[in-house]
């Protein structure tokens, strides 16, 4: 019964949590407003634009009930800004930024329990207008490429120019490995790293690889570590008065 | 100041979530958090009961909507079991990622706090245990000296209990700032700010308490 999936997400898992954001869709057909689970959908009235999640929308292009809308980055002038700003030597070391987030609404409440309502902020997939037409241009959200390879692989005639944005996405995608990939330098000795803006199946794939080499790392030096924590400790016991001595343990 | 006045205004007249999505919002989050994270988190038992009674009343429904044969209902009967069947997948994996933990450190899940496990989870890890010691007894521990029967001896400076490593790294999502937090590295401590929106690589001990107060998220 128990699962036997190593830790972190698979590609398919993040294909799976990126079929719940919403996108835009033209309906052929009218829908009533249905009691999902994940709350009410939107009736459907032709031909208004009305917001649907991925997976619904795809059902209902299968069934050629409706159209899909591609979202405002997904387009040809907008994918060639990202891969301008990607391919740039003078951010050579930072991935395209992600599109601005609303300000939070919830406060953190040490007295209420794990994920109660009070207290949980919405994320992707759940952010309104990241993936919908009127989704912020020229900037890449975290499930960009999934989105992507869905929208293309099922709803390819609802792009005015499919293949060109195939094209597009397979050399964004390069860039950004090879940017990621060129970026694993840092995790020697590094305490944390900072990747902004990578996206979901960005970090399926790399997630064994950078995990490996971090926990890797990590062990090899954990000798040292401990040496230096209980120099640190015996430091702060001896008082308050020599700060400069344990700021020369730092150094070393 | 335009953008102080503009934030006012989105924070007043945002429309408010639905609750049904809230949760659906929360349960994704459990099952990606407890499937990034090394240890088991504790356990919204609010939330399980409420999405299990949820699934339980739109089995009822799309039930009575099959049997009353309406040709026109076809089709969205299909999209109200394509929806059970996604809830009912991310449960089912979230719950499986837990007993995946529980299993693998049985005796540290039965030491953690009581709001950890659901009662569920720890009569069947008493009762697994208790087995597996009874076995092991009757094999071949009762042939050992008595103070080597124990199976969760911690004496002698090496603990018998197997943990998670908590420095593990993680992948996560900062949601609400958080200003500057201490993280272990090799080469000493140092401090990250994190921000809202931030993705991080960070050792798990030290991004814990923020996952477990719902300001970051694993990813």
């Amino acid at each position: 019964m128990a699962l036997p999936l190593p830790p972190g997400l698979t590609p398919a898992e993040t294909g799976f949590l990126c079929e719940m954001e919403l996108v835009t869709v033209i309906p052929r057909q009218r829908l009533e407003s249905l009691q999902l689970l994940g709350g009410p959908t939107q009736p459907l009235n032709p031909p208004f634009p009305t917001p649907l999640p991925l997976w619904l929308a795809l059902l209902l292009k299968k069934q050629r009930r409706a159209n899909i809308q591609p979202p405002a980055w997904l387009t040809l002038s907008s994918l060639r800004t990202i891969l301008d700003f990607e391919t740039d030597d003078r951010t050579a070391g930072v991935f395209s930024p992600p599109p601005a987030l609303p300000q939070p609404k919830t406060f953190p409440d040490p007295d209420l329990p794990y994920l109660s309502p009070d207290t949980v902020e919405l994320s992707t997939p759940f952010l309104k207008d990241t993936h919908t037409s009127s989704a912020q241009e020229g900037a890449l959200p975290y499930h960009w490429l999934e989105l992507a390879s869905l929208l293309l692989a099922s709803a390819a005639d609802d792009f005015p120019d499919a293949d060109a944005i195939r094209v597009l996405i397979r050399d964004l995608r390069e860039v950004r490995m090879s940017k990621l990939r060129k970026g694993f330098r840092v995790l020697e000795g590094g305490a944390g790293l900072k990747i902004n803006g990578v996206g979901g199946l960005e970090v399926a794939e790399v997630r064994g690889f950078v995990g490996g080499v971090v926990d890797g790392l990590r062990r090899l030096g954990r000798a040292r570590e401990e040496m230096r924590r209980e120099r640190e400790e015996e430091d702060g016991n001896t008082g308050v008065g020599d700060e400069e001595g344990s700021e020369d343990g730092m150094v070393l | 100041m335009d953008t102080d006045i503009s934030d006012i205004l989105a924070s007043v007249s945002s429309p408010t979530v639905h609750p049904h999505t809230l949760d659906l919002q929360a349960l994704t989050r459990a099952w990606v958090n407890e499937r990034s994270a090394p240890e088991l988190l504790p356990y919204p038992a609010d939330l399980i009961a409420r999405v299990s009674g949820r699934l339980s009343a739109q089995i009822l429904k799309i039930e009575s909507l099959t049997s009353t044969n309406n040709p026109g209902l076809k089709s969205t009967l299909v999209i109200y079991q394509t929806e059970l069947e996604r809830v009912k997948f991310l449960l089912r994996s979230y719950l499986r990622a837990r007993i995946a933990k529980i299993d693998a450190y049985p005796h540290h899940s039965l030491a953690l706090p009581a709001s950890h496990l659901s009662p569920l989870e720890k009569q069947y890890t008493t009762h697994h245990q208790s087995l597996l010691s009874t076995h092991y007894h009757t094999s071949f521990l009762s042939a050992f000296p008595a103070s080597l029967q124990r199976l969760d001896d911690t004496t002698g400076g090496v603990s018998m209990v197997d943990r998670p490593d908590e420095d593990t790294a993680v992948f996560c999502r900062v949601l609400r700032d958080c200003g500057g937090v201490d993280v272990q590295g090799t080469e000493g401590t140092a401090q990250v700010e994190l921000r809202r929106g931030d993705i991080w690589v960070l050792r798990w001990r030290d991004v814990r308490g923020r996952v477990e107060e719902g300001s970051v998220e694993m990813i």
